[in-house]
């Protein structure tokens, strides 16, 4: 169990990293699917080898809902986004450092949970701490609307698989609630950036910038 | 029974009310209303008559503190209700009735169930249940202000499932899965026996997100937009309650924090945030230009006095605390409803466009006066009691540099606010505002709710002090 969960966390950890380090919509939207992909087997491999049913059925959902349903409709938000120009100077290396260090911060934060307990899953919760504080880093940084929601999903991600290493699974009213929820805040975020794309004619968050004081 | 009823009624009058449009549409706001604040009484006067009740094996529970929020919550949502026709005479009315009550479902849901994950299921639902109340007049502000409202408060309340998480880890760690199902009052059963490390960072997980809905300073950002651009009786319920069901959520983890990790830990946070907050507000109330905007910045000072009150504990702070949030309650809803009336008359919400307000709308006017002066903590209203309160538990329990820094900033904030507001009610003359209404019926809800607040301020209401101290059994262990 240690090894299986230890190597799906840390691939899970490495898409986040290309999520990073790539620039195009597209690809980035690939990466988040595959990573959603990783956190269901991560799911699944827990459920079976800790004998929890439950955890089967979240990893169905999480590929239903995560890795088919919300890709599709981040696709249809931004096909109609106009293509971002590589700004030059604008180099990956910088993030990529950055997020690496959050990868060392992910772990001192984590040391009272790790300290806390013997669990054969121990050794990825701090992975998993640190895709949910670079999906955290890429929201807070993103530039225009479809940066934020890939980075709060990540971040959700990152948050959900912490849960599954540490809980092996929660209780199902709240697993409902969280899948429910993140569905939701996509779909209102759809809502929301087709009204800002009919009023500003771009989804850049640098239109929105008009309440201040 | 009674307390699944509180919940159905709101959650059925949303659902009755999408599809319905005109006089119908408006009949069934006002019955939903009138039902759900007539249940939330009921509720609150059973709870303190004898013990919590309970529904659906425990998973329901609404004790002393839940009663206290429900009441709040009955009655806020009753006031902003009786405003709302104003707003919505032309188009979608039932849409905005039916997410209106919605809005007040989840949080009635909120501090009315035992689980805390349902707790942050709902406290979430809040969230998406409102944000379109914000973005309801489709302006490019008020879409802005929905979108940093959604994108923010999300990841606040992401934050605070990781904290929820890492509560319920320490949990089954120590007692396994079977003793411990995230129930609250299990958990402050079991809390002397959690790993004190894990609970301490759940804890600031858990402010961190709570408190990001809560408008605590430095998360407070997305709250001047939303609650300025929102219409006035969304404002209302927003400022006025959902504020104080953020707060309430921090304290339902409190006596766990504080049999797990000592008392000192808690204070510490709730502490430096409110002092932080009160200091943030002080300052925007003397810049910011829009008079929402300027509400919107006194809330948040009002629930940093909060979190000093719930800091300093012991009975004074924490029933001085208690008492601010309904006070807060009654005088920023009124406020809100008020400015909604004002923008509407003279068309913009720039304290500059606004002047002379005693003149162009006297009777307006004069009842914002005496929101305002009830605000920034004068007597005759309640305010000033609770604000005496909680500034006395700082003194008398040892924290006199904090108390004394908080008394100089909410100095600060009564002369900034004041200032805006002299600017508003006494200033020369700018616009024509359009004729107010003379009729009586439309005072009546803000009237009762101004005689609530100089209740609590003139005397000390029988039953007031039994009710309080047993909160504060329930929160301080």
């Amino acid at each position: 169990m240690t090894t299986a969960s230890n190597l799906l966390t840390f691939l899970g950890l490495v898409v986040t990293l290309l999520i990073v380090w790539r620039q195009s919509w597209p690809a980035r939207l690939r990466l988040f699917a595959a990573q959603s992909l990783l956190l269901a087997a991560l799911g699944a491999t827990v459920g079976v080898l800790a004998q929890r049913r439950g955890l089967l059925l979240v990893a169905v959902v999480v590929i239903v809902i995560k890795g088919v349903v919300i890709p599709r409709v981040l696709a249809r938000i931004g096909s109609g986004a106009p293509v971002r120009p590589i700004a030059p100077g604008r180099s990956s290396g910088i993030r990529l450092l950055v997020a690496g260090a959050l990868v060392v911060v992910a772990y001192v934060i984590m040391l009272p949970v790790t300290s806390a307990v013997e669990l054969p899953t121990e050794g990825a919760i701090p992975l998993a701490f640190a895709m949910a504080l670079i999906g955290l880093g890429l929201c807070v940084t993103g530039r225009d609307a479809l940066g934020h929601i890939l980075g709060f999903l990540v971040f959700e991600n990152g948050i959900f698989g912490l849960a599954i290493l540490a809980t092996y699974g929660l209780p199902g009213i709240v697993e409902a609630g969280v899948f429910l929820d993140v569905l939701v805040i996509v779909l209102i975020m759809e809502a929301v950036v087709v009204q800002v794309r009919h009023e500003h004619d771009s989804i850049d968050v640098e239109n929105l910038r008009e309440l201040r004081g | 029974m009674m307390l699944v009823a509180l919940l159905a009624i709101p959650l059925l009058g949303a659902t009755l009310s999408w599809r319905a449009a005109d006089r119908l549409a408006t009949a069934l706001h006002a019955a939903t209303a009138t039902l759900t604040v007539i249940g939330a009484l009921a509720v609150t006067i059973t709870v303190n008559r004898g013990e919590p009740l309970v529904a659906f094996d425990g998973f329901l529970r609404a004790d002393a503190l839940s009663a206290w929020m429900i009441a709040l919550i009955g009655l806020v949502a009753a006031l902003a209700a009786s405003e709302a026709p104003r707003y919505v005479a032309r188009v979608r009315a039932g849409r905005f009735y039916a997410l209106f009550h919605l809005f007040v479902f989840t949080m009635l849901l909120a501090v009315s169930t035992d689980d805390v994950g349902l707790m942050w299921v709902a406290v979430e639902g809040t969230t998406l249940a409102s944000v379109f109340l914000v973005n309801f007049e489709r302006t490019r502000a008020s879409l802005e202000a929905a979108y940093k409202y959604l994108l923010i408060c999300s990841i606040g309340i992401a934050i605070a499932f990781l904290g929820t998480v890492l509560v319920y880890f320490a949990g089954i760690q120590q007692f396994g899965d079977e003793v411990h199902a995230l129930r609250w009052t299990t958990l402050v059963r079991l809390a002397p026996g959690l790993s004190p490390r894990v609970i301490e960072l759940a804890f600031v997980f858990l402010v961190v997100g709570y408190g990001t809905k809560a408008g605590l300073a430095p998360m407070h950002t997305w709250l001047p937009d939303a609650h300025s651009e929102a219409p006035a009786p969304v404002s209302a319920l927003m400022s006025g309650v959902l504020l104080s069901v953020g707060v309430y959520a921090i304290l339902r983890f409190k006596p766990a924090v504080d049999a797990a990790a000592g008392a000192g830990f808690a204070r510490g946070i709730l502490l430096a945030l409110g002092l932080l907050s009160v200091g943030v507000a002080a300052a925007f109330l003397w810049t910011s230009p829009n008079y929402k905007r300027m509400l919107a910045y006194s809330s948040v000072e009002h629930i940093g006095l909060v979190c000093l009150g719930l800091g300093f504990g012991g009975t004074l702070g924490t029933s001085g605390a208690l008492l601010h949030i309904a006070n807060h309650a009654l005088a920023k809803s009124i406020g809100f409803l008020l400015t909604g009336r004002i923008r509407a008359a003279y068309g913009s919400a720039e304290i500059a466009a606004v002047g002379g307000l005693l003149h162009g709308m006297p009777r307006t006017g004069a009842a914002f006066l005496a929101a305002m002066l009830a605000l920034v903590g004068l007597p005759p209203f309640g305010l000033f009691v609770s604000e005496v309160m909680i500034f006395g538990a700082g003194f008398a329990r040892g924290f006199p540099i904090v108390a004394g820094v908080a008394l100089v900033l909410l100095v600060i904030a009564f002369a900034g606010l004041l200032r805006g507001v002299h600017a508003i009610v006494f200033g020369p003359s700018t616009g024509a505002p359009t004729a107010e209404t003379s009729a009586w019926r439309p005072v009546l809800p803000m009237a009762a709710a101004f005689a609530l607040l100089l209740l609590t301020g003139l005397t000390w209401p029988p039953g007031l002090g039994a009710t309080l101290d047993r909160i504060v059994a329930i929160v301080v262990p």
